[in-house]
């Protein structure tokens, strides 16, 4: 259990890009999750089908991001490298982050093995002419490439380098980049949830393991939840110092608690998760009953929406209204705890909590679902739950800006 | 396959590689470094080459030439080695 924070003044998010099935950028990310837009396809990216015959995979694709970079670095940039690109380009001018001297900004870059579909392309294409590889392969193939990427584009000097929890990934650029403002390591500290570009290899191997939907749709916590569908998604969060925010503040980052539970592979743990949520709760000084919104993990495995529930149900988080980002664009794995965080902040900003789709008959009708469309609801604090294969659990707390209405 | 042809191939592998000289007038004697050509894609610009013309050598051995011209010659003479 961490000690409470010694700031008396939290960090905060003062700038948001995000990039998913719903389109690019802020807006059309606000406008798909309110109206509740499915958006899920079958999956048509080279490199994701079998090809065999066998079930396609259905899941989420984002329209190509748009071209910020100069012709001859996009051409040797992947997709998530270029949605990473996108995403820190609208979240750094949102942050005003010009302003901050670029040896106190720092980048954390949530994700591992992050362009997997693009070397299951370059072994098909280069197997039988690995001579004439070009040379570049021997440094983008690496994760950390995306920190080279974007900190030759952006003046980022303070530090760039990348952090791993699987799924959790996201959220665990989060809380290292909270932590890094905190200390007084950097002013301003951007988390990047990475996109995760899968391969048919990947899905195969979700699917093989039970947790990978059939499609056409997701529906997590309900009783015909069948499994987790992939979902292209991005997101980038500028954390900084609250003295430094020049514009709007979207939340504050009040606590985090991040626990291993010992699990290996897929299991989710309630002990862990619990574990997180008390961590997370007692960093930010709060106790359950001042939760009022869950953004949820919520993958629609019916393992994993289970032992949430027991986690939900042990915090005693039954007044709390409840959604699941992934049911509207799916799984980012690396990417979901940042890109969810977004959703969270926006929807604190709009005051308005965007519905859990497919939900027809929850398996828990305890706790406050967002149902049949969007719902009216001012977060005050905000719990946000991530989980990653490997028994990594995160649980963070948003508060609203100081002075908000309540 | 003569050693102006070689080049025109040359020259094409750096246009695709770095579209920012797309239009730039670029002959024989231009060096890939004057161009602005940075290490890395004078590599890829190379290994594509050898690729087009059917030749495997090894890139420790294209050291030297000071321009396309050169380039192109030196490969000219491994492509008849």
């Amino acid at each position: 259990m961490p000690s409470p924070r010694p700031d008396v003044h939290p960090p905060v998010v003062t700038g948001i890009g995000v990039a998913s099935g719903l389109g690019h950028g802020k807006d059309a990310f606000r406008q798909g999750l309110f109206e509740g837009r499915s958006v899920f396809a079958l999956l048509a990216r080279p490199g994701r089908q079998r090809g065999d015959g066998s079930p396609p995979f259905f899941g989420v694709e984002m329209p190509d991001p748009p071209s910020i970079l100069p012709p001859r670095v996009e051409r040797t940039a992947g997709l998530s490298g270029r949605a990473a690109v996108a995403v820190l380009d609208e979240a750094w001018r949102e942050a005003g982050l010009d302003r901050v001297a670029p040896e106190r900004i720092g980048l954390i870059v949530g994700g591992t093995n992050l362009m997997a579909r693009e070397q299951f392309l370059s072994l098909r294409d280069y197997a039988e002419r690995l001579d004439f590889l070009p040379p570049r392969h021997g440094h983008v193939f690496l994760d950390t490439d995306i920190c080279g990427l974007c900190a030759s584009q952006f003046p980022i000097r303070g530090f760039a380098h990348t952090i791993g929890a699987a799924s959790a990934s996201g959220a665990a650029a989060i809380v290292a980049a909270a932590e890094a403002v905190s200390s007084g390591r950097v002013d301003a500290c951007i988390a990047l949830g990475a996109l995760q570009d899968v391969s048919a290899l990947d899905l195969q191997g979700f699917r093989a393991l039970g947790a990978l939907g059939a499609g056409p749709v997701c529906r997590p916590m309900d009783r015909g939840h069948d499994g987790f569908l992939y979902g292209e998604a991005c997101a980038a969060l500028v954390v900084t110092r609250p003295e430094l925010a020049g514009g709007t503040i979207y939340g504050r980052v009040l606590g985090a608690g991040f626990c291993a539970d010992g699990c290996r592979g897929p299991e989710p743990n309630s002990d862990g998760q619990v574990r997180a949520a008390q961590d997370a709760l007692a960093d930010a000084g709060l106790a359950a009953a001042d939760i009022d919104y869950v953004n949820a993990h919520a993958t629609g495995t019916p393992s994993g929406d289970d032992a949430e529930l027991e986690t939900l149900r042990r915090l005693n988080l039954g007044h709390a209204r409840v959604n699941a980002t992934k049911s509207i664009i799916g799984h980012g794995l690396s990417a979901a705890g940042a890109v969810e965080a977004a959703a969270v902040l926006i929807q604190m900003r709009e005051g308005l909590l965007h519905p859990v789709l497919h939900l027809e008959t929850p398996l828990d009708e305890g706790f406050g679902w967002v149902r049949g469309g969007m719902a009216e609801h001012r977060i005050r604090h905000a719990l946000k739950f991530s989980f990653g294969f490997g028994g990594s659990n995160i649980a963070l707390v948003f508060g609203a800006p100081e002075g908000a209405a309540a | 396959m003569d050693s102006d042809r070689i080049a025109e191939i040359i020259i094409a592998e750096i246009r695709s590689t770095v579209p920012e000289l797309e239009a730039q007038p670029i002959t024989r004697a231009d060096s890939m470094a004057d161009l602005g050509v940075d290490s890395i894609e004078r590599s890829e610009v190379i290994l594509a080459t050898l690729e087009a013309i059917g030749l495997k050598v090894p890139m420790v051995q294209l050291h030297g030439p000071r321009n396309i011209g050169e380039l192109a010659d030196l490969l000219h003479a491994k492509s008849k080695a």
